[in-house]
């Protein structure tokens, strides 16, 4: 897994802006419109939210996809599609992505694998973001001890060997049922999400303390607090928003590696259970036998691929759209 | 521009890389040998991990392929096999002794002269006496030496007691050395398989001057002294002149390589060229974490052999192929066993149901097929149980696939199926622990085996973990595993009380963490829970137990009647008590490089033959 | 500036203390399992079990036994300094088998680094320079591939396609480069290439984005209107400015793969750390693990250090944060 940048391009942050282009007749747009007009222009970043909305529909119609096609994810037909040996035997007319090595149909569970990657990804990006958010502007804005201890804490996780350890928590908490914390991060997808938030929320807090302390010393932020605004008011009305897009292209950004960190676990044998369809996890159990099953291994892997390049597709348009600047 | 250039460099780094690596292995100059020209050369075996479990230290050492290479080449007890395949390796001969012992009129003790002219590989140099098996025994009883076998020699041999002093502090009031060339053991109770427990190489001597220290448990293992044809690599460089100045022999580095090379001090003829032939001049072990890599390695001859499984993909290559692909049967089981004390399965109705619902023609497709297994239709496999027993099968379903239909029938019968529908439907079906092992063939067991339960109603609740994590956490009498199919026996020589005693008597439930083999809690009765503090919760009123007659047949002498004994018991498991459903009896498929000109199967490790196996060059 | 230097020395050895300690309850607290009964064999008595977990040293409370470990780390135990105890696994000491393997991650993680620098900020470079164009693109479009690229499906993908079918390139596994330093070239060349893509292509995005950011400002205007060439205003004042974040990137993600490129290695079978410390932690070998765990925090904390004096160096503001 990759470090994210400590500081990716963000946005001239301002307060809420909604003059018109200086001299234009017409009405004046608000800062969401500007973004948006801009970020249409962007066909690449398009095409990859267009990939992302069909990969959402896939997800959504898994059970349905199923049904069509009469098999479900975790349907055996071991007779019909793997050999003698156990080997599974490759795509026909009715197993389209042809089978794995119990024989079910790869077609319906990578169907079903969007479901894990997003829902993984999705969660566990969400947890980053929000805690990552909250810590990190709340360093940013008050300083001193809050700042020192939560700075300190992030550089330590930054500092820890992380797939490391997300093998030795998720080792240590898969040997019994109740799993750790008391119950509260049972084994499988629980904890999977569990271990991906622990070590994406310092990237984030770093980020959005940066961003905070430059917001800080901004004018307007200045007139709120001689109009008695307090702390806490300040930052989630004034701090916040602009906080806003360079969190929402962060966590776009986060998502794909989220999404490959499931995927890197799954593929050490510590991901979600069997039953429920990781591409990750497909991917691993079809490495060793890519000579003779490729197709266990090339669909999964190209799905993987498509949804983070999508996903960084996306982020980058939204981050070219959002940022003046790089228009010039 | 730079990076075509970079390019440039790389497209011809890889074309020297690619002669280099085509020019292949070394030449070994060939030699003269007790097989003429089968003699010479080095075997270069690659293992995924030596997986060693004490480090090669004789004395603590239980892992198959370490006795394999013990009783082959490296080590020689008082007794041996001939370390071939099939009843022949199975078949027990003096090695140390230079014939079977003079047994007293009482079957009480048993006198060995030992041969003369076997010695101490360097850089010991000294003939070895009866002392040197003497103190291996002394070195057995020393607590803090972690020896696993204990148990074969507590309360079999007189006098030896597991002790906490050291090994040069014990005594064993049994076993008694007149002089150097003799040795007499005395038992405390005849035991007609003593032979056997007299062939494990932690009995082979030890010289007292080098292990003595290495007190505690594996130590020793990386300067192990040969008493056999062959030495670790470099043995002649240790320096034996004091505990200090011993260095670990280059030859063997933990994880790594382990190189083998002849022992100068090695006499042939005082040797049995049944038991040995020794035809390699090396053998090269070394550690590719990469499964697949080991068999394309042995495919392009860039490996000889490789104790770990061949993926199926290789078998399938080499199917037909039985020289490059032999196989052997060994004396394995795979079994899921059930827990008597658990709800749902403390009710005989529902073991047997489930041995009726698996599939067990599918979990053998997962395995590999019929080139690594065969179905197993009762415990004890047949390579031990004999010709008679093979066709036995009391949960006999159509192409063993299971039947649900006779499934159902049977759940019908039990208390927790309320409405009789053959599917069960008392809460205690549901959300059942079932241990199993995250990697293969077990990560394709487990949708079956989910399946197959669920078909009579029985939820499972699957956990995949790591083999060894595994092995504890089920064989922990208070951890109350309902059902755990990770498990696998082997015998430990040739008999059958070898699987029986272990796994089915009450005396083995031990307490204590991952200590209890018998996870069917067979013959466990609330009293012994108590006294042992086992910590069982469940159900402990009426288990079965089948303690008598195993002790019948123990106390038998070894031969036909003994084995009949044995496949009673068997039967009776497998029919009144049913603690588990049999799935698989192993074949031991190997496949080996074309450099190998002779193959050779230890029936008795279980594992490739080094005192025969010979390489061409 | 030593000022500086000492209070960030005292701060790695917290951070390495802190990180210990957390890895410690990880991997001895939370496992229900007892590690000593994965070494006591078949069918182990209690007694086993305990002479196991007395020579293991498991029979302490967890606060001795973790104060053990921190004295042996720092003051060396009988097998040397610094001390790693014995490894459950081999009986031996950990120290050498962890510098060994820590000389074959190395080499993977420098001979990568290299390569990535090499590859990815140039690229990163003509992108910025020649934005919008057809380079730009074609760069752009490579580095999005290898961010998105999952590591062990590429090296899969790349052993089966230049190894097995075409045959071009060495397999699996390591050989030492004392013993044949062709071969040596010839095993590590793919798994540089496969850990050197990812980053190559994150730091082409990041070159090129922070080269962007910095041409727009003002002060480069400002060159530009003074009348110095485009080349001068890019190499002098642009480059120097876009690259600075990356020198600090580049000391956490080198320091990082030092501690093991766990997902490389076991693809392309090298004996480095990353194996090391997955075959420890599933085999229950603590000192192992805990061993490369240091090793790992110690390798990114040093690298951070390096960099962060660099800096306080060059900008001497950064000194009296």
């Amino acid at each position: 897994m990759t470090q994210i940048a400590a500081d990716p391009i963000a946005p001239e942050p301002h307060a809420p802006d909604f003059d018109a282009v200086p001299g234009a007749q017409v009405k004046g747009r608000s800062p969401w419109q500007l973004f948006w007009s801009r970020f249409r222009k962007d066909r690449v970043a398009l095409v990859g939210l267009a990939f992302l909305a069909l990969l959402v529909l896939i997800a959504l119609t898994a059970p349905l996809i199923a049904d069509l096609v009469g098999h479900d994810p975790n349907d055996r037909f071991q007779r019909e599609m793997t050999d003698e040996f156990g080997l599974p035997k490759g795509p026909n007319g009715e197993f389209w992505f042809g089978a794995d090595q119990v024989g079910r149909d790869v077609f319906v569970r990578v169907a079903y694998g969007a479901r894990t990657s997003l829902m993984v990804a999705l969660f566990a990006t969400g947890v980053a973001l929000g805690i990552g958010t909250v810590l990190g502007m709340v360093a940013g804005y008050r300083g001193g001890w809050v700042d020192t201890a939560v700075s300190r804490t992030v550089d330590i996780i930054l500092s820890m060997p992380v797939l490391l350890f997300a093998i030795g928590i998720v080792a240590a908490c898969s040997t019994t049922a109740e799993g750790c914390l008391g119950g509260l991060v049972k084994p499988g997808l629980p904890l999977v999400v569990f271990v991906i938030s622990v070590f994406s929320w310092p990237y984030v807090a770093r980020i959005v303390r940066g961003q905070t302390l430059s917001i800080r010393e901004k004018e307007f932020i200045e007139a709120s607090r001689s109009m008695g605004a307090g702390g806490g008011r300040i930052m989630f009305r004034e701090v916040l928003p602009n906080l806003m897009a360079p969190i929402i292209v962060y966590g776009t950004l986060l998502i794909p590696t989220n999404v490959l960190f499931e995927a890197s676990l799954s593929f050490l044998g510590l991901g979600v259970p069997q039953q429920i369809p990781s591409w990750g996890r497909m991917i691993a159990d079809g490495g060793a036998l890519f000579d003779v099953a490729w197709w266990l291994m090339l669909f999964p892997g190209l799905f993987l691929l498509a949804t983070t390049l999508a996903f960084n597709l996306v982020g980058d348009g939204l981050r070219d759209a959002l940022d003046p600047r790089t228009q010039a | 521009m730079r990076l075509r250039r970079s390019r440039g460099i790389l497209a011809v780094a890889a074309a020297v890389a690619l002669l280099a690596a085509a020019c292949g292995g070394e030449e070994q100059p060939r030699q003269e040998g007790q097989d003429g020209d089968l003699s010479g050369g080095a075997l270069r075996i690659q293992m995924e991990s030596f997986v060693f479990e004490c480090n090669f230290d004789p004395t603590c050492e239980f892992v198959s392929y370490a006795l394999m290479m013990q009783t082959n080449s490296f080590l020689r007890p008082l007794m041996n096999y001939r370390h071939v395949a099939d009843d022949p390796g199975l078949e027990i001969l003096p090695d140390l002794a230079a014939d079977m012992p003079e047994i007293s009129e009482d079957g009480l003790t048993y006198t060995f002269t030992l041969k003369d002219g076997v010695m101490f590989g360097p850089p010991v140099n000294r003939e070895i006496t009866s002392q040197d098996v003497a103190y291996a025994f002394q070195r057995m009883a020393s607590q803090q030496q972690g020896n696993p076998y204990t148990y074969y020699y507590e309360g079999v041999v007189e006098g030896f007691e597991l002790q906490k002093s050291p090994a040069e502090d014990i005594e064993i009031s049994g076993i008694e050395t007149p002089d150097d060339k003799t040795i007499s053991i005395t038992l405390a109770n005849a035991v007609p398989d003593i032979l056997f427990r007299l062939a494990m190489p932690a009995t082979a001597p030890i010289p007292q001057e080098v292990a003595s220290c290495f007190p505690q448990s594996g130590e020793y293992g990386r300067f192990v002294i040969s008493s056999g044809a062959y030495m670790f690599e470099g043995s002649e460089d240790l320096d034996i002149s004091s505990c200090e100045s011993m260095e670990p022999i280059a030859g063997y580095e933990p994880d790594r390589t382990l190189n083998l090379v002849r022992n100068p001090n090695y006499d042939p003829a005082t040797d049995n060229p049944e038991m040995r032939s020794n035809n390699p001049d090396r053998f090269e072990l070394s550690v590719n974490t990469n499964v697949d890599d080991i068999f394309n390695k042995i495919v392009a001859g860039e490996a000889d052999s490789s104790p770990d499984d061949p993926p199926a993909k290789f078998l399938r290559q080499f199917a037909d192929d039985r020289e490059r692909l032999p196989i052997n049967p060994v004396d394995v089981l795979w079994y899921i066993g059930m827990n008597l004390t658990q709800a749902p399965f403390d009710d005989i109705h529902v073991r047997k149901a489930v041995n009726l619902a698996i599939d067990k023609d599918g979990l053998l497709r997962a395995a590999g097929g019929s080139l690594v297994g065969g179905v197993a239709t009762h415990i004890l496999p047949p390579t031990m149980g004999g010709p008679e027993a093979e066709d036995y099968d009391p949960y006999a379903t159509s192409g063993f696939a299971g039947d649900a239909d006779l499934a159902k029938e049977e759940m019908a019968q039990s208390a927790y199926d309320t409405d009789g529908d053959g599917i069960c439907d008392a809460p205690e079906c549901s959300g059942i622990l079932h241990i199993s092992r995250n990697e293969a063939p077990w990560t394709e067991f487990n949708p079956i085996i989910e399946d197959n339960l669920e078909a009579i109603g029985i939820e499972l609740e699957t956990r995949e973990i790591e083999g060894g994590v595994a092995y504890e956490l089920v064989s922990t009498t208070s951890e109350n595993v309902p059902i755990a199919s990770h498990a696998g026996w082997g015998k430990d020589w040739p008999d059958a009380s070898t699987f029986f005693e272990a796994l089915f008597t009450s005396g083995a439930i031990q307490a204590g963490a991952g200590v209890n083999n018998n996870v069917g809690l067979v013959g466990i009765t609330s009293e012994i829970n108590e006294e042992r503090e086992l910590g069982i919760e469940g159900n402990l009123g009426d288990i079965p137990s089948v303690d008598v007659h195993i002790e019948e047949c123990i106390a038998m002498e070894l031969g036909q009647a003994r084995i009949d004994c044995f496949n009673e018991v068997d039967r009776t498991l497998m029919e009144e008590v049913v603690p588990y459903v049999p799935y698989r009896w192993d074949l031991e498929s190997h496949l080996i490089s074309e450099n190998i000109a002779k193959w050779e199967f230890d029936q008795n490790a279980g594992e490739m033959s080094f005192a025969h196996i010979a390489v061409a060059s | 500036m030593t000022q500086y230097i000492i209070r960030r020395l005292m701060w790695v050895v917290l951070v390495l203390l802190m990180i210990t300690l957390i890895a410690y309850v990880i991997f001895f607290v939370m496992p229900p399992v007892d590690p000593a009964r994965a070494f006591a064999g078949k069918r182990p008595t209690p007694e086993l079990i305990e002479t196991l977990r007395h020579q293991f040293g498991l029979d302490q409370p967890f606060y001795v036994q973790y104060g053990r470990f921190v004295q042996r780390l720092f003051l060396g135990d009988e097998y040397g300094w610094p001390g790693f105890g014995f490894s459950y696994a081999t009986r031996s000491p950990v120290r050498e088998e962890l510098f060994q393997r820590a000389v074959i991650t190395i080499q993977l993680g420098a001979g990568a680094a290299v390569v990535w620098l090499l590859v990815g900020i140039p690229i990163g470079i003509v992108s910025g320079i020649k934005r919008g164009t057809l380079v730009d693109r074609a760069a752009m479009g490579f580095a999005l591939f290898g961010v998105s690229a999952p590591v062990f499906w590429l090296g899969l993908m790349f052993l089966f396609i230049f190894w097995q079918k075409l045959g071009i390139a060495a397999g699996t596994g390591y050989v030492a480069l004392s013993e044949n330093p062709v071969e040596w070239f010839g095993h590590m060349i793919m798994p540089w290439i496969v850990l050197a893509l990812l980053f190559a292509a994150f730091y082409a995005r990041m070159v090129r984005g922070s080269l962007i950011e910095t041409m727009g400002q003002d002060y480069i205007r400002t060159a530009r209107a003074k009348g110095l060439s485009e080349r001068r205003v890019v190499v002098k004042h642009g480059l120097r400015a876009s690259l600075t974040p990356i020198v600090t990137l580049f000391g956490i993600d080198f320091g990082t793969l030092l501690g093991g490129a766990i997902i490389t290695e076991t693809v392309f079978n090298m004996p480095g750390l990353g194996t090391y410390v997955v075959q420890s932690v599933f085999r229950g070998d603590l000192p192992a693990t805990m061993g490369v765990v240091v090793l790992g925090a110690l390798a990114v904390t040093v690298m951070s250090l390096v960099v962060d004096i660099v800096y306080a160096y060059l900008d001497p503001r950064v000194r009296y944060t």
